[in-house]
């Protein structure tokens, strides 16, 4: 295919500078886990994919500046969550049919895919209580979780959604304590 | 806490788990946990329930996670054009040219010229980059080649029918600014895909290209067309994939004509 030939010639052309290898190598690492949180706080998953990419340009500027390279794990999480919230801030402006301030549709979250009737057959009753819960908690619980389950520290949970450790602490703590209540019922 | 009369709390159990403690905290912790059973056992029921919780989040949200090849290649291509734009040229080469101001002289006003027959043209030859036709019904071939996504005929096939995407706005810019067309009516292109996801073309900025919605033969309708009957034969069994990514990425009018058997697109 000659145009494709010619892509990937013009793609391999420049060689990569050490920086840009070091980004992309980064974000082979990071963009599911990035992906995935977007995902499960309600970002469509063409959104999810755009601030992905933003992000990782927004890393290879900041490594350019010769900015922190410490905890750049943390940073990336960071920065889609900032970069998710101001987009939603602004599709929200954009739209008439508005929902409640500061909350993302908890509809569009993983938890509300009803299972489909393999699920149901296969008896996975425990994934469906678990997204129920899920459902109903807070949106501030919800990201705790999610970022917990992407193998974030609490400390690392803080610095993403700019909470204390207490406040993290304080947070997963409710959300397991509803789990455990649901498994007593 | 301190007492082991009083029991942890979720907060000091996840902390403790986490290594988040103060030193002298934890330790207490460590020593309450040795003597506690009711702690131990509810320690044993988070570590379950976020192992439960990752499981089921895992489980729900892999199976939407796209191939990561074609934002992979849209990342690099970014990166690269950041570090070009950002590259200062080599310090001897600046006090060189410094030294032939004539010739740099020379240069500035062939330039002008240049640039005044240009604006003089400007129907003709727009673009930031280079000189480029504006599209109207076909891609400049230098800025959109086509970039497949590595994806199989089984992949195309029998998953979920990956229909063409929204084509985000930063992205539509940016197509509209290596086309030199910026400033144009957005209403007047549509940012499409030269190979279509349907047949495993890539989310990459040289496989998008601003379709001119004025021309009133070969439309995105028409090709929107020739998609799906490239898409239906290839997963009939009839055509090639490679071969249809193609015909469609180096001539996609001649594509339709082809598969059409017509020189005009059907109504």
């Amino acid at each position: 295919m000659p145009g494709i030939a010619a892509a990937e010639k013009a793609g391999s052309s420049p060689q990569p500078t050490p920086l840009e290898e070091e980004v992309v190598a980064l974000f082979d690492q990071m963009q599911d886990r990035l992906l995935r949180y977007l995902l499960s706080t309600g970002v469509p998953i063409h959104d999810g994919e755009e601030i992905v990419q933003e992000v990782f340009l927004a890393l290879f500027q900041h490594l350019q500046r010769g900015k922190s390279r410490r905890n750049l794990r943390a940073w990336v999480f960071q920065v889609a969550h900032n970069l998710s919230v101001k987009r939603y801030l602004a599709n929200r402006r954009d739209q008439q049919n508005l929902v409640e301030p500061g909350e993302v549709p908890v509809e569009d979250t993983f938890i509300d895919r009803a299972p489909n009737p393999e699920d149901q057959l296969a008896g996975n009753q425990s994934q469906a209580r678990l997204q129920s819960i899920f459902r109903a908690l807070p949106e501030q619980d919800r990201r705790c979780l999610s970022l917990r389950a992407e193998g974030l520290t609490y400390r690392e949970i803080g610095k993403v959604l700019n909470m204390s450790l207490g406040a993290v602490a304080l947070s997963l703590g409710r959300s397991l304590a509803r789990f455990a209540r649901a498994e007593e019922r | 806490m301190s007492s082991t009369n009083s029991h942890l709390s979720d907060q000091e159990l996840l902390l403790a788990a986490d290594g988040e403690l103060p030193p002298i905290r934890a330790e207490e912790a460590a020593s309450h946990l040795a003597e506690c059973w009711t702690c131990r056992v509810r320690k044993g029921e988070i570590e379950e329930s976020i192992r439960d919780f990752v499981h089921a989040y895992h489980g729900d949200l892999d199976p939407l996670l796209p191939s990561p090849a074609g934002p992979r290649a849209l990342l690099k291509a970014q990166l690269a054009e950041m570090s070009a734009e950002r590259s200062p040229a080599p310090q001897d080469w600046r006090i060189r040219w410094s030294q032939f101001a004539t010739i740099r002289y020379a240069g500035a006003f062939l330039f002008v010229t240049v640039l005044a027959l240009l604006l003089y043209f400007r129907p003709v030859f727009q673009s930031r980059q280079g000189f480029h036709i504006v599209p109207v019904s076909f891609p400049e071939p230098s800025l959109t080649p086509g970039v497949t996504a590595g994806v199989n005929r089984d992949q195309i096939c029998y998953s979920k029918p990956p229909k063409n995407r929204i084509v985000p706005a930063s992205l539509q810019r940016r197509v509209f600014e290596e086309y030199g067309i910026s400033g144009a009516e957005p209403r007047a292109y549509e940012v499409d895909y030269l190979i279509t996801p349907a047949l495993g073309g890539a989310d990459d900025i040289r496989n998008l290209w601003p379709q001119s919605n004025s021309s009133a033969v070969w439309n995105a309708r028409v090709k929107d067309a020739l998609e799906d009957r490239l898409h239906d034969l290839v997963c009939d069994g009839r055509l090639d994939l490679g071969t249809a990514q193609r015909d469609i990425s180096s001539d996609w009018i001649a594509a339709y004509k082809k598969y059409f058997e017509t020189d005009q697109p059907l109504q």
